[in-house]
């Protein structure tokens, strides 16, 4: 213990003796010099967990809609703002439009509390889409910061979400075709270690396989338009022999 | 197989990625994208998973510990086409289904003899989902035979020309006025109607007429 001390006391008066070629600078202004000098340095990774991944089989880039009326709601909730589920509903709209279909969007319902069904609408086309997000986890890894400050970000800051979106397809008297929920989680690195370990790795990948730049949201975009478009075709199926099976209107 | 891989907080899964399922410097993009995982805490992970994840500690820890449990794929990626894979994925599920709706559309036919079709485009398929619907059938407590209902060439060779709204009735016309079905048989037929989707439908032929149920 008085070694301890000792050897302290020596540093104290070693730095205190020999003048500093630099102006001194605390350690959280030397972090945070560093964390704005690379203020891109963000793996972001993304993981299906459940029906993400589920084999496609329909080609989104090809008319299997012709002619459908489409319904779309995006909810609003905690997970998606208003103007976020506008733009989800814009870019799906989009993809259904180029297969065919003639795309109604309604925006702005709100996802109820507690998991209950969103008001109903007042009419229904030929297929109704209602989609709403929700987060299912979220860690921050306080850990993962600690190291991140102690090694000048060289280790990753690690911030975790898990995501669900609901998609609930209808047809035109509100009878239930199709229900799912698409899982999968972002993982998000910071730092300027994981950042350059990554940017170098990538040199070595194939355009697929890499994971730097906007790669989480393309995959992720990729996987959810898929499984969509291969949901409201199947939905599109069951309500052609479920209209066969019994041409008056059905109720759930 | 499931395959408990812990995520972080632990140093050595940060730093050197070691057992974390998502892509990462060691892990690439296509090995992730091919488990399925479920995210377990502490508490109800060494419940389901006694031996392989800890409980936490008696007083609680510093940081939350969670669990992500992966299952590999039983079969290479790539070896089966993804129609085939989409349907034999949910096999369980909507064989099931089928025969629910079957059984609780019809409870008339409970005392019938029910046999089984499968019109998929790939055979080992068709066979899967007949074993699958014929086993959900007998979960039901209805008699199953294993005999297959057959048409003469011809009939085949015109039904194959004709729609699927009208060569599905039609065949269920001609099996009956063959004597390939019987009174007191009902064919479930499992069909998928497009190449495209990645479920398929049901429909019950019985003394000579066909009805969609899903």
């Amino acid at each position: 213990m008085s070694c301890y001390r000792a050897g302290v006391r020596d540093a104290a008066s070693l730095e205190t003796a020999v003048p500093h070629p630099l102006p001194r600078l605390p350690v959280p202004a030397l972090v945070v010099g560093i964390a704005l000098a690379c203020p891109g340095c963000l793996v972001r990774v993304y993981q299906p967990l459940s029906a993400l991944h589920h084999p496609v089989v329909v080609d989104p880039q090809l008319p299997n809609l012709t002619d459908t009326d489409l319904d779309l709601r995006c909810l609003r909730g905690k997970l998606l703002s208003n103007h976020e589920a506008g733009v989800l509903c814009d870019k799906l709209s989009t993809l259904f439009e180029n297969q065919g279909a003639l795309v109604r969007t309604a925006r702005g319902a709100e996802v109820p509390e507690g998991g209950a069904a969103p008001p109903e609408l007042e009419s229904r086309t030929e297929l109704t889409v209602e989609l709403r997000a929700r987060e299912t986890d979220e860690s921050k890894h306080p850990l993962s910061w600690v190291l991140f400050v102690g090694t000048f970000t060289l280790v990753p800051g690690v911030l975790e979400q898990s995501f669900a979106q609901d998609v609930v397809i209808r047809d035109e008297s509100g009878f239930l075709l199709m229900s799912d929920t698409l899982e999968g989680r972002l993982v998000q690195r910071y730092g300027f270690g994981p950042w350059f370990g990554t940017t170098i790795l990538d040199l070595t990948r194939k355009k697929l396989d890499r994971l730097g730049k906007n790669s989480a949201s393309r995959d992720l975009s990729d996987d959810l338009y898929g499984q969509l478009s291969q949901q409201v075709f199947n939905a599109k199926m069951r309500a052609q022999v479920l209209r066969q099976a019994s041409p008056i209107g059905r109720t759930e | 197989m499931a395959l408990p891989l812990e995520s972080p907080p632990a140093i050595e899964v940060l730093f050197f990625g070691g057992r974390d399922p998502s892509p990462g410097p060691n892990r690439p993009k296509e090995w992730s994208r091919n488990l399925s995982c479920e995210r377990w805490d502490a508490v109800a992970g060494s419940h389901r998973y006694p031996g392989e994840i800890k409980p936490p500690p008696p007083r609680g820890g510093y940081v939350e510990r969670f669990t992500m449990v992966c299952r590999e794929p039983m079969l290479r990626p790539g070896l089966r086409s993804p129609l085939d894979g989409a349907l034999l994925g949910a096999l369980q599920t909507s064989t099931v289904a089928l025969v629910d709706a079957a059984a609780s559309l019809r409870p008339d036919l409970a005392g019938s003899t029910w046999l089984v079709e499968v019109f998929v485009p790939s055979p080992p398929v068709a066979a899967k989902l007949a074993f699958a619907t014929k086993n959900a059938l007998m979960g039901r407590g209805l008699s199953v035979s294993d005999r297959t209902p057959l048409l003469a060439a011809g009939d085949v060779e015109v039904l194959t020309r004709m729609p699927p709204d009208e060569a599905y009735p039609a065949a269920c016309a001609r099996y009956f006025a063959t004597g390939s079905l019987s009174n007191s048989d009902a064919l479930l037929a499992v069909v998928s109607r497009d190449p495209r989707e990645t479920i398929v439908h049901a429909g019950i032929c019985v003394a000579g007429t066909w009805t969609w149920l899903r």
